[in-house]
């Protein structure tokens, strides 16, 4: 374990006054702290991995069955696949990154974190920074089983717009995680029937398993509110070019709505936040189990 | 130092015993299964997540076929409307099991008491198993009121079916939570797991001729595929698509049967010896920070 180089204090005055380059130092090394075992998790848990493979990968399987018995175009096999890659991060976002400061409460972390002298933004930011690394390789592997199993083909005419597509989506799709983290423990006592209330509907309305544009109107409501269905439109108009695809939107647009989710979500989930600590330390619920 | 009398015999667990546990264990179940919300939401989670499941189908077959071909679309209402029983008995054993053990810890407890540990496990996850049943119904109702799906009801293979698929899934449940208790990690996802593998080869969503030949035994020897068959036939007046539709009412009772006299006893044996495990191996109140 590497020692905390900070120089000694010589009074109490002297170590309560950190400088700005201490602040900065020690939130990173929460994050990095926080994000290292899910990162790790990655090769110290064989049994996540296949978990967090299969079943993606059996959903995936079941919608693909179901298109093959509808005859339907080959593409559509192909957004399954690309749908089922995306629930690996949705799933990500829902059971470790909204839940998650709920099971820190239950198991007593989580006053660990509100008295450590870091900002709790950290801790978020290092779950999500882990988070995303653990569930890419999970999603990569649905990705390339799928393909490779269905036969999809891709047409993708512009990889690096596909690329920050991608990467533009999950800041979103964790802010909306980091708003949760705090709105869970707000709501009440049940994080895990939140958290699989936020699942089949979430798939239905996000047009995980067939073209947004197929909703309707709700659409519409969709690509305001949910990163996940936005995000997951671009990238089939970018994977599946040649297709005939037709989104919701342009992509441009939908960048751009993605770049405003992603600030909206991430002062929200700062603002929940310090909501959360005055509520906790006002109330004083943070060591209460199962509320 | 009293001495023990040990001259009286020490009775054994009478039907009445088993009926108390299994009474107060349904209260209990109802109780954490009901009381985390305020009944606004939690009718709102009971409608919701089986109401978008069965949606996303709908809008998958709306898709491709624009309303053509509507016996499909009655076989996927009735399939997706009944997996809602085979996820919430399998959920409910596994889960009623893991939460005594690793978040209430209680199921030490219950298994020291003079009650069977089995009759109780049956009551705690029986509130799940009437969600799954009102998740059924009210799947059927939409795809009645606004799809123009079709009942033509047979309640001469409809009971029976429903008696016996129940009885079949229970058995698989049992299984499954007997398993769930000797896994030190991830045992939370193993219903979800099977359940989604059954998924897969029941033809719940899709025909079983679908599926790669290799899958093929799998499916028929599933007691969930003859229990969904026996079911279709008993609600439309009509089978699945496909091989399995084609085989004569009696026949698919037959194999349903068969499957399920075959999955209950051997579940049964199976949970016994698992229990005995787990008292040896001693991780009946093990907690693995799951």
């Amino acid at each position: 374990m590497t020692a905390y180089r900070a120089a000694p204090a010589t009074n109490a005055r002297e170590a309560a006054e950190w400088s700005t380059g201490r602040v900065i130092r020690t939130n990173l090394r929460a994050v990095i702290g926080r994000a290292y075992p899910r990162v790790i998790g990655l090769t110290r848990e064989p049994s996540w991995l296949f978990f967090e493979i299969f079943l993606p990968f059996l959903a995936v399987s079941a919608f693909v069955f179901v298109y093959r018995a509808l005859e339907a175009p080959e593409e559509y096999i192909g957004f399954v696949v690309l749908g089922g890659a995306l629930t690996a991060f949705w799933l990500n976002v829902v059971w470790m990154m909204a839940a998650q400061f709920y099971w820190e409460k239950d198991q007593g972390n989580l006053e660990l974190y509100f008295t450590a002298p870091m900002h709790l933004m950290s801790i978020l930011a290092g779950m999500a920074i882990g988070g995303l690394v653990m569930t890419s390789s999970r999603a990569l592997a649905v990705i390339g089983i799928g393909s490779l199993l269905y036969g999809v083909t891709y047409d993708i005419e512009q990889p690096l717009l596909l690329a920050g597509v991608f990467l533009l989506t999950m800041i979103p799709l964790y802010g909306m995680g980091m708003l949760f983290a705090s709105l869970f423990l707000l709501w009440g006592r049940e994080a895990y029937h939140l958290a699989e209330l936020l699942q089949e509907p979430i798939y239905f309305l996000g047009g995980v398993n067939f073209p947004l544009r197929a909703i309707g109107a709700v659409a519409g409501v969709v690509i305001a509110t949910l990163p996940l269905g936005v995000g997951l439109d671009a990238l089939r108009q970018l994977a599946f070019s040649g297709s005939g695809v037709q989104g919701v939107l342009p992509v441009d647009t939908e960048v751009l709505i993605l770049a405003a989710m992603g600030v909206i979500f991430l002062v929200a989930a700062r603002l929940a936040l310090r909501y959360l600590e005055h509520l906790a330390r006002r109330e004083g619920r943070l060591t209460l189990r199962w509320q | 130092m009293a001495v023990t009398d040990r001259t009286v015999a020490v009775r054994g667990l009478t039907l009445a015993d088993a009926w108390r546990s299994f009474r107060t264990a349904i209260g209990l179940g109802w109780a954490i299964e009901a009381n985390w919300s305020d009944p606004f939401l939690f009718a709102v989670y009971t409608v919701a997540k089986p109401l978008a499941a069965a949606g996303i189908l709908i809008v998958m077959f709306q898709v491709i076929t624009q309303g053509q071909n509507p016996e499909f679309l009655q076989f996927l209402i009735v399939g997706s409307a009944l997996w809602n029983v085979v996820f919430g008995v399998m959920a409910g054993l596994v889960q009623s099991i893991l939460e005594d053990r690793e978040r209430y810890r209680m199921l030490k407890y219950i298994v020291v008491t003079p009650a069977s540990l089995f009759p109780f496990l049956l009551g705690r996850s029986l509130a799940r198993v009437v969600v799954s049943f009102v998740a059924v119904a009210l799947t059927l109702l939409v795809g009645v009121v606004f799809l123009g799906v079709e009942l033509r009801p047979n309640f001469v293979i409809l009971v029976p079916a429903t008696i016996v698929g129940v009885l079949a899934v229970i058995g698989l449940g049992i299984f499954m939570a007997g398993w769930c208790l000797q896994l030190r990690q991830e045992a939370w996802h193993y219903p979800e797991a099977i359940a989604g593998a059954l998924y897969l080869v029941s033809g719940a969503i899709f025909p079983i001729d679908v599926l790669p030949g290799i899958l093929h035994p799998i499916a028929y020897a599933s007691p969930t595929t003859w229990w969904l068959e026996a079911s279709r036939r008993g609600l439309l007046g009509h089978g699945s698509p496909g091989v399995i539709g084609g085989l004569p009412d009696a026949l698919v009772m037959l194999f349903l049967v068969a499957s399920t006299a075959i999955t209950i006893p051997l579940a049964l044996a199976a949970f016994g010896w698992f229990m005995r495990r787990a008292r040896q191996a001693g991780v009946l109140d093990m907690v693995t920070g799951s």
